[in-house]
Order: C-alpha cells, then sequence, then structure tokens
C-alpha cells in the first residue's frame, strides 16, 4: 500500500536545503550504511530497523541507484522487526514449568530465583522459534521540490523515521503544517494564528 | 510557515473541515479559484470524525451514506464538538479524489487516487501516482487558501459564522426530517 498501490496514508514533511553536488553517490553509501540488517541473534528481542527498497522488503541493497532513484523521486522503505512473545502462551509455559519443577523438587512454591532462571530459558527457547513482526512503510522523497511523504501515521514510526532520514541523508525532515499552505502569504498565516476557535452553538450567539 | 511561526492551533484545521462541509451542503460544493486550481467540486463522504474542544481524540464517528446531512453530525456541532476526520471527494477536471482530512495537521489519509495503470513498470506507476498525490495537495491548499482568506477576514463573523450557526440549529430544531431536504 502506499505509492505503488492501494489508498495512500501519509504524512507529509518539508525538507529545506541544497542537496550536495554529489547526492546520488553519497546517498547511495548512506543507504547502504542504514540498510536493514537482519538480528545477529535468533534470540534477540530488540526492534531493528533500516531502509529496504520499496518493491520487496528483502531487498536491502542499494547500490544501483535505478532501484531506488526515479528522477527526482527517491523512493524506500522503511523496515521494522521485533519479536515479541505471546504473553498468554509464555504464561501457560511458564505455569507448566514451575509446576513440573516443584514436583521434581518436592516444594510446595519455587523460590524466586529459580522462576527467573526457568523464566529466562523459556523466553530463549520461544524467541528462537518465533518469527519477528515485520512492518514496512513507504518513503517518497521529491527531491527537487523538497516534500517527502512517509506512509504511517503513528508518532512513534514517525519518529523512528524522522531520526533515520537525518541520519541516512543528514537533513531535517520537517512535520508539515496547514500554515505551510500560506507560507507565500505570511500575514494570513499570523492572522490564522491569531484567531480563536468558533463556537457554533447558538446560545453563544445570542 | 517561518521557523519562527508556532504551527497552526488545532482549530484551525477543524474549522477548515467544517467550512468545506458546509460550503458542501450550502453551494453544491463548487468552488471556482480562476488563476488556482480551475473549478473545483467537492462533497462530503462516508465518514466524519468529531472531537471535543481540547481534546485531539475522536469521541464520535459518524459513517454511512450521507453522514453530513444527519441529525446526530449536526447536533454534534451544537453541543460544542469540533471536527477531526473529515472524508471528502474532490472533482477537478477529470480527476476525481477521494481522501479522509485528518487531524490538526490536515493529514491526507485513505486516499483514493485516479490512476489509470495497475500494473506494469514501477517507475510510471509512481509517476502517476506521485503526479495525483501532488496534485491532491495542491487543490487542498487551493481550497485552504480560500478558507484562510475567508476566515481572517471580516466576513466571517459578519456572514460565515452566522449563516454556519443557523445552519446548525436549523437542522437540529427541524429534527430528523432535516435530512430529507438538505442536500
Amino acid at each position: 500500500m502506499g505509492f505503488l498501490k492501494g489508498a495512500l496514508s501519509v504524512r507529509r514533511y518539508r525538507v529545506d536545503g541544497e542537496l550536495p553536488a554529489d547526492w546520488r553517490e553519497r546517498y547511495r553509501e548512506s543507504l547502504e550504511a542504514n540498510a536493514f540488517r537482519e538480528a545477529p541473534s535468533a534470540t534477540s528481542k530488540e526492534e531493528r530497523m533500516g531502509w529496504v527498497q520499496a518493491h520487496n522488503l528483502l531487498d536491502t541493497g542499494f547500490g544501483n541507484t535505478q532501484q531506488w532513484l526515479y528522477n527526482h523521486y527517491v523512493l524506500l522503505a522503511l523496515r521494522i522487526d521485533k519479536k515479541t512473545l505471546p504473553a498468554k502462551l509464555f504464561r501457560a509455559h511458564l505455569d507448566k514449568r514451575v509446576r513440573a519443577w516443584c514436583e521434581e523438587h518436592q516444594r510446595e512454591r519455587c523460590p524466586s530465583p529459580v522462576k527467573t532462571e526457568l523464566k529466562e530459558a523459556l523466553e530463549l527457547e520461544m524467541l528462537r522459534q518465533t518469527l519477528p513482526r515485520v512492518a514496512v512503510h513507504e518513503v517518497c522523497w521529491n527531491v527537487n521540490d523538497g516534500w517527502v511523504a512517509f506512509h504511517n501515521a503513528s508518532d512513534l514510526v514517525n519518529d523512528h523515521f524522522r531520526k533515520l532520514f537525518m541520519r541516512t541523508f543528514e537533513m531535517t525532515p520537517m512535520l508539515f503544517d496547514p500554515l505551510d499552505f500560506v507560507a507565500d502569504r505570511p500575514e494570513l498565516a499570523e492572522a490564522l494564528v491569531s484567531t480563536g476557535a468558533s463556537d457554533l452553538r447558538s446560545e453563544v450567539a445570542s | 510557515m517561518t521557523e519562527e511561526m508556532a504551527g497552526a492551533p488545532p482549530h484551525v484545521a477543524s474549522e477548515f473541515y467544517l467550512w468545506l462541509w458546509f460550503r458542501s451542503d450550502q453551494g453544491d460544493g463548487e468552488l471556482v479559484m480562476d488563476d488556482e486550481a480551475g473549478d473545483v467540486t467537492f462533497w462530503v463522504e462516508d465518514r466524519i470524525a468529531f472531537r471535543p474542544a481540547g481534546d485531539a481524540r475522536a469521541t464520535a464517528v459518524l459513517t454511512g451514506d450521507n453522514p453530513g446531512t444527519s441529525l446526530e453530525a449536526r447536533a454534534a456541532l451544537a453541543g460544542g464538538k469540533m471536527l477531526r476526520d473529515l472524508k471528502l471527494a474532490l472533482r477537478r477536471g477529470e480527476r476525481e479524489y477521494e481522501v479522509v482530512l485528518r487531524g490538526p495537521g490536515i493529514e491526507i489519509t485513505a486516499a483514493k487516487l485516479p490512476g489509470l495503470l495497475k500494473g506494469g513498470d514501477p517507475a510510471e506507476i509512481l509517476y502517476e501516482r506521485a503526479y495525483h498525490y501532488e496534485d491532491l495537495h495542491y487543490v487542498l491548499g487551493c481550497l485552504f487558501r480560500a478558507f484562510a482568506a475567508e476566515r481572517t477576514g471580516p466576513a466571517w463573523q459578519e456572514t460565515t459564522l452566522p449563516a454556519m450557526r443557523a445552519w446548525v440549529s436549523n437542522a437540529v430544531g427541524r429534527g430528523p426530517d432535516a435530512s430529507d431536504d438538505s442536500f
């Protein structure tokens, strides 16, 4: 869903500033440096993020500019992976293991350090069997007109996007504001800012 | 927006949505913007979300056929609620868009673009869709500028706001049958 197909839901940013003279080469390198990388360990719980090609989330190479640069449009996707364990299933397994330990050791209660040990072992075991939750959000950047559209409306995900964009391109995306529509008429923008909310309740009018 | 200036207060987007709804209801939603977007026709589609003043969360969402003409929608306004989202259809020349305008940032969400290319060269698809996205953003900008000029001029207090209040209170006062003749 996004710039290649489906309905479009985007947050728009302004990207001011001059592109470096060697921007194609420079961005190719920094996209490679900030591309998505798989977690080094199957038991990693850490959230991982990086750029992928918009066409396929498994394509993380940016050496060929034709796969991410279309005239003046940079088209990418932000991939975010996170492994999370199903909480209810985890608790159920842990319960069984605690009970098994109590039976084996003929104890009524499982001591806290043992329970922690069992919990950590189970977590590693289940993480190894769990696939990450994978989210992919398209990015379309018009480098000529200085806007970028990010295909996600969550504040948290947009924060991740802004940070990675800044790290990759050394430019700051500024969130679009309705006043940008009247940027060429600052007096209109100022007047709008100084308005108060209109109240439609009829008793207010009378 | 200049770097020194704070962003638009949240009521600006809410009133923009209200103005679009009011205009579409009153004048068949046709605006002629001679030297900008040309003739643009717009109408409210099947979703309106309201929020209480001072709260960003939507507390009432009306969906279905013509929610803009419903008694519930006008009653929400009469009760002091503000608009948070508005689903709008826009026609400019041959092109027709559907979009949910969301929140204080006037975000373009769930936009249906009038693309002709359904498959083939991804570059061609991107050019076409990016062109339509920019066109939609441009048209919204033209509408917003028309709203801003009216909102900040004397006509708002003298004409528009009283007309909006009458539009709301008449619909509420007429009761459930009000929706039958609103459009």
